[in-house]
């Protein structure tokens, strides 16, 4: 099993990192009753940790016991049914769901499924808790259209069913959810707490830990606890012993993009600009979510650029991945982002050396 | 006159609507003093013009029937008047200029020529036109005085000028036509042989001629041109009333071709003597043509219009104007109609009253088969049918019902197919009528579905009873030779659809009873409605006529109506309607309200834009939108291409715009400016896709133009030019668009993605989504379960990895998927490195595991009696590990009930829960359920328990799907 599972906190007392938010739910759910919760914070701090800790805290054992199941839903939509998949995992007291997976038909998710699950009442409810509870994850992808569906059925049926909403940002969950639930900000572990973390692993798994290497790992990791446990792990696999000064190596897809960020420093051409084009595509098809490729690039490009031009490409950066949010197809605004690209950095080396 | 003056007459023109035509007839002052009139209300707003065009329709009738009433009279005014005369012909001018401000842009040019001829003239004419001229000259504010100076060469000039502007010279007719040949020749949809480019193609100017300079003359292209597709040649060529043909033969004149390729042509032009004549050539033959020829031809011309106008000063002029209306509207031909109805053609003056009659489809509609175009031995097939139908038929019919129509030779009716406006209904008509048929025809207009079988005894009813009735009814046939026989058309029976059910089956059936012919007409013999009705027909596949023919017809058809066509311009007419006689005559028709005398550009102008029509390739349309005359397409027409498939188009743009060498990126060393255009465009295409999204999910559909504006249009503009290649051994074509093909293979990576984060969620060991998976367990995932392999000695290898695969249970495809995932283009395979020795041990260790295996998704169990395990639906419980301990009870399980537990005991699922039981006996001791959703809508449910679980199994094979239900019962040990 992997590290980063296998330490995985199964309790809120367990928790290492966020043990004040985590004793907060503790209390919080001991008084019969808990709100909708809204947990957000960037990848890697451990929502999902603490939800699942959280839940496990509500139903106890029984929370453990799920299955997974990929069920087809039909949607009556007006005129026609519509079809709809979606992979659940529920125990008897829990539902968690990835709404955003219906792409741009989760409003029907929501209108419909969602709601019907939060119907119904759960069946035996002696010496359990009173209500079940829906964990939704990556609700800040869920459509405008979805969220505004969402929050009649926060309220309408909160006698019997709490929302646990993970995301992101809660910056893209309209005013309207965020006023009807708790919002749990989930920090970024820090950089000492991500040291602490792998030495006590480090310590489990009885391992030689040259000094500075966590500090290392933890650095690389982007202050991502998941991050640093699997690059940890990562480096285990390929070299044990540690020696203090190994090098930590980055995700495939990252050297990938490093690859395309040089790419385009070294050439500005058409010819150039298509081979980047395939490059992208590559990338696209292995699944990395586009947004996350932009993200990347830009800040491969960032690293060698000269600092007058940061500002400007940072601005395009922004630009296109708002379009890209707007748009469907990826591929294309990323092209325009390094169309755009080569065209500034042209100019401003034409401009520099003539 | 005065500008009150005018306004006056301006009202009084409008009050009297159809009064106009006394004033001409009358006297020829008054007439210029009201043509004046229009001129400031065709300058200031269109309107006016346009409803004079309609009000010409209506008052076209009695116009001609009052010159009916005067002809002598006029005539004797004519020639002596002819001083008086040039006044109206150029006021005609005039008029037609004003017009054509807002009509057709193009025709701007020819009137300026025209113009200061009508100056000159009108020097010589009378006073007071020509002050209004300088009026609304004035008024005007054209660029006319620009360039006046030589009259016949403007004439000329102006003239080619018309209906080059529009029809384009070299630039827009060529565009779409030589824009299709490249499109073909590139695409490589149609490989036209080994043709090559033309080496300088693009780069020569194409001179333009007087129109029938080349008249009489007969060419042959061969081989490569220097700098004219071929399909751009043969077009000038006729429009310089050239002939083309396909090979040489005696008749040929010149053999058009640069490079002597040896060719059979070539040799056969030599042997015949014929004269070789490069591209060069050709321009300096078709400029020479202006210089000498004009002259000559207007000359030539006047003369033919001498019988009405003697004056050859003034023939030009109308020729210019007739050239006007060609060009240009509707609305410049009534007035000029108008005027010069006094003027000029006495011969076609009579013929309005005709054309308004009745169309020329119906009037030259063939009258005995002969007349019919083409198929004359389909026609006598028919014919003989028909003749011999009685006999065959009715005789037996006589004798006893139905006893012999088994001769397969003959069949009761049949069957005429071909494209429309062939001649099918026409023909199937005249040879009834021939043969002293009475014919009844239904066709689309009339119900045909199936005829109630009650009402077929005869109480009429429905259309379809009737033709029951009529069909079986023998009196109406059988009534001796006294009454007219009757033959039964069914038109357009591939149109039997929807409304019309069971018609053609009823159809088959009336035939087989029918007493009287049947002739069914339809368009595609193969549709599959027909299958069943082909068996009983006689079949006749009309052809389409060939252009010769049509053009012969046509021919006949415009002497008839008084037009002056030549017979290129009647051929280009057949070969653009594809055959179609009856949208010919009626172009021709339409054609001859505008104009008197038709030529090829004529002809070419007006079918582009039914042309168009006709499907084109996205291929082509993409060359077009890029290519050197893409600058010259008019925006209608951009969107048009781009239009001919919103879809395709843009994903063929995006993929090659990069390629696109910009033409109006000149200069550009540094390939700065191409670059800032590439960005450009990239963002349009960008934007396109975000108005994509507007369409397609919220239904804006009134965007449409704007995403083929941004996706298209914009792209295509800003970077068209030259293609080059960017990889080496890539044809300079375009590719077909990328983004389909990726996104499908995207489409099918995620969904195996998404299978292994199932199968890792039902591990219960991770609980990451799903991108999450991808972009940061996936290099670890990976490293796991191939280091392993690279590294360490083969068993222990496998030993781990297998391992490893089964805590988190991940299958083989999972792991195929882990490797697919992680290649990168000029990264070394993930797989390098490992022994196929331990591949393959590594395949037989998972497979044996699986025997043992923990199970921990439903669709890793292969059932007995299914071949394929339920991938579909996968439900998996699991106990989380720790659970697993103290877990020996015999717990008959009480399960909580859910939702859906009424499909309980389903017998397929307990059958198979039980012999998969026995299976699982040596199961390790965790505890696991595992439970198929089959297909279908009842959730059959097999649950496995494993030895130490109790024989609760047995019970538990026919629990339900609530695995969750099902897990509490047993294990709520902790």
């Amino acid at each position: 099993m992997l590290w980063v599972d296998k330490y995985r906190p199964k309790t809120l007392d367990q928790a290492m990192v966020h043990q004040d938010i985590a004793q907060n739910l503790k209390k919080l759910v001991a008084e019969q009753d808990c709100p909708h919760l809204l947990f957000y914070g960037p990848s890697g701090s451990g929502k999902k940790t603490l939800i699942i800790a959280l839940l496990r805290q509500i139903f106890g054992p029984s929370a453990d016991k799920v299955k997974v199941e990929n069920r087809t839903w039909k949607v009556d939509a007006g005129s026609r049914t519509i079809d709809i998949e979606l992979t659940t995992l529920s125990s008897t007291n829990h539902i968690e769901l990835n709404p955003s997976d219906a792409g741009f038909q989760d409003r029907y998710i929501v209108q419909e499924i969602i709601k019907e699950m939060a119907k119904n009442r759960p069946i035996d409810t002696k010496g359990k808790k009173g209500y079940k509870i829906l964990v939704l994850n990556e609700v800040d992808k869920l459509s405008r259209e979805a969220q505004h569906s969402l929050r009649r059925t926060m309220e309408k049926y909160s006698a019997y069913c709490r929302l646990i909403l993970c995301c992101n940002s809660s910056s893209k969950v309209t005013e309207a959810i965020r006023s009807r639930c708790l919002n749990v900000r989930i920090n970024a572990p820090t950089e000492e707490q991500i040291v602490k973390v792998l030495e006590f692993i480090g310590k489990k798994e009885g391992l030689q830990l040259p000094s500075g290497f966590p500090a290392r790992i933890a650095e690389k990791s982007n202050r991502s606890l998941r991050r640093a446990i699997l690059s940890f792990e990562t480096c285990h696999v390929q070299q044990y012993p540690f020696t203090s000064n190994q090098a930590i190596p980055p995700m495939d897809w990252e050297e990938y993009v490093s690859e395309i960020a040089s790419d385009i420093m070294k050439e500005q051409s058409p010819k150039r600009l298509y081979q980047v084009r395939q490059k992208l595509y590559e990338l696209l098809l292995n699944c990395i979510p586009p947004e996350i490729i932009l993200k990347r690039l830009l800040f491969e490009l960032l690293k060698k650029l000269d600092a007058e031009l940061k500002h400007e490409v940072c601005h395009w950066a922004a630009y296109y991945e708002h379009r890209m949010r707007l748009g469907q197809k990826a591929i294309f605004h990323l092209e325009a982002f390094v169309a755009k690209f080569m065209s500034i950095y042209k100019a401003f080396l034409i401009a520099a050396f003539g | 006159m005065s500008q009150a003056d005018i306004r006056k007459w301006f009202m009084k023109s409008h009050d009297k609507g159809n009064g106009k035509k006394p004033a001409p007839t009358t006297s020829q002052t008054p007439s210029t003093a009201k043509e004046e009139p229009k001129e400031p209300v065709h300058g200031g707003q269109e309107n006016p013009g346009r409803r004079k065009t309609s009000k010409y329709f209506t008052t076209d009738k009695p116009k001609a029937e009052k010159e009916t009433e005067v002809p002598a009279k006029r005539k004797t005014h004519k020639e002596p008047d002819e001083s008086v005369k040039p006044s109206p012909a150029k006021k005609v001018h005039k008029v037609v200029d004003d017009d054509d401000d807002f009509v057709l842009p193009h025709s701007k040019k020819n009137s300026v020529d025209a113009t200061p001829s009508k100056k000159l003239k009108s020097a010589s004419g009378v006073g007071v036109p020509q002050k209004l001229t300088a009026i609304d000259e004035g008024g005007d504010n054209d660029v006319k005085d620009a360039e006046s100076p030589h009259k016949p060469g403007g004439k000329g000039r102006g003239g080619r000028g018309t209906s080059a502007g529009p029809a384009g010279g070299r630039g827009t007719s060529a565009g779409p036509a030589g824009g299709r040949g490249r499109g073909a020749g590139r695409g490589g949809f149609m490989n036209f042989g080994d043709r090559k480019d033309p080496p300088h193609k693009g780069e020569k100017e194409v001179p333009e001629g007087a129109p029938d300079c080349l008249a009489g003359l007969t060419f042959v292209i061969s081989g490569t041109l220097d700098s004219l597709e071929r399909e751009e040649a043969e077009e000038l060529i006729k429009r310089h009333g050239g002939r083309i043909t396909g090979s040489v033969s005696k008749k040929t004149n010149y053999l058009l071709c640069d490079e002597d390729i040896e060719g059979r042509k070539s040799s056969k032009a030599k042997e015949l003597g014929t004269a070789f004549l490069t591209e060069d050539g050709l321009f300096d033959m078709i400029r020479a043509s202006i210089r000498a020829k004009v002259p000559v031809q207007e000359a030539k011309k006047s003369v033919d219009d001498a019988a009405a106008a003697p004056l050859p000063k003034k023939s030009p002029n109308k020729v210019a104007s007739k050239k006007d209306c060609a060009g240009s509207s509707l609305a410049s031909s009534v007035s000029h109609k108008q005027l010069e109805s006094d003027a000029s053609h006495a011969r076609r003056k009579k013929q309005p009253t005709e054309h308004s009659a009745s169309t020329w489809t119906e009037k030259y509609r063939p009258k005995v088969p002969n007349d019919i175009i083409g198929n004359q031995s389909l026609v006598k097939q028919l014919h003989d049918w028909l003749v011999h139908w009685h006999e065959q038929f009715l005789d037996t019919g006589n004798k006893k019902k139905g006893k012999n129509p088994t001769n397969s030779s003959a069949k009761k009716a049949v069957l005429l197919s071909g494209t429309p406006g062939i001649g099918k209904t026409t023909s199937a008509k005249l040879v009834s009528q021939m043969l002293g048929f009475q014919t009844i025809e239904v066709n689309a207009s009339d119900s045909r579905g199936k005829a109630d079988s009650k009402i077929e005894k005869g109480i009429g009813g429905s259309n379809a009873n009737s033709i029951k009735e009529l069909v079986s009814n023998k009196a109406l046939s059988m009534d001796g030779l006294k009454h007219p026989k009757t033959v039964l058309i069914m038109d357009e029976v591939d149109g039997m659809s929807a409304g019309d059910r069971g018609g053609v089956a009823d159809l088959i059936a009336s035939i087989k009873i029918s007493k009287i012919p049947v002739i069914c007409i339809c368009n595609d013999r193969y549709s599959q409605k027909l299958k069943s009705l082909v068996n009983y027909c006689l079949l006749l596949s009309f052809r389409k006529p060939t252009k010769q023919q049509m053009a012969k017809r046509l021919m006949q058809i415009a002497n008839a109506e008084g037009l002056k066509v030549n017979e290129i311009a009647l051929e280009e007419l057949a070969e653009k309607v594809n055959g179609d006689m009856r949208m010919a005559v009626n172009q021709l028709q339409y054609m001859s309200l505008s104009m008197s005398v038709i030529k090829y550009d004529d002809v070419r102008q007006r079918l582009l834009s039914s042309a168009k029509d006709e499907d084109i390739s996205p291929f082509t349309a993409v060359d077009k939108l890029f290519g050197f005359n893409a600058g010259k397409l008019r925006m209608d027409e951009r969107v048009d291409l781009s239009m001919s498939d919103p879809d395709l188009v843009p994903l063929l743009i995006q993929e090659n715009y990069i390629n696109y060498r910009p033409s109006s990126a000149v200069k550009d060393d540094s390939g700065i400016k191409r670059m800032n255009l590439i960005a450009h465009a990239a963002e349009s295409i960008g934007n396109g896709d975000i108005f994509n999204v507007q369409i397609r999910k919220y239904r804006q559909w009134q965007l449409s133009q704007s995403a083929c504006l941004s996706s298209s249009i914009f792209p295509a503009a800003l970077l068209r030019g030259q293609r080059e290649t960017l990889e080496q051994g890539e044809r300079n074509f375009n590719r077909f668009g990328g983004w389909l093909g990726k996104n499908s293979t995207l489409g099918k990576n995620s969904r195996l993605l998404e299978d292994l984060h199932v199968h890792l969620l039902a591990s219960r060991e991770s609980s990451s989504g799903r991108e999450t998976l991808r972009v940061e367990y996936l290099s670890l995932l990976l490293k796991r379960l191939t280091v392993p392999l690279r590294e360490l000695p083969k068993d222990e290898a496998v030993h781990k990895v297998v391992d490893f695969m089964n805590t988190y249970s991940i299958s083989q495809d999972d792991f195929d998927t882990i490797v697919e995932l992680s290649k990168f283009q000029g990264h070394p395979n993930p797989l390098d490195g490992i022994q196929p020795a331990v591949k393959a041990a590594l395949t037989k260790a998972y497979k044996e595991g699986s025997k043992t295996r923990m199970v921990r998704a439903a669709d890793f169990v292969t059932l007995p009696g299914m071949k394929k395990a339920p991938k579909k639906r996968i439900a998996a419980i699991l106990e989380p590990s720790v659970d697993v301990i103290g877990e020996n009870n015999d717990d008959t399980l009480v399960e909580s009930e859910e939702e859906n537990s009424s499909d309980t005991e389903d017998l397929e699922g307990s059958a198979a829960g039980e012999k998969l039981q026995q299976e699982l006996q040596s199961l390790n001791t965790k505890g696991v359920h595992v439970q198929f959703d089959l297909k279908g809508a009842t959730n059959s449910s097999a649950k496995k328990t494993p030895t130490g679980r109790g024989r609760g199994g047995s019970s538990a094979a026919a629990e339900k799907k609530g695995g969750r239900g099902s897990g509490p019962g047993g294990k709520r040990k902790r």
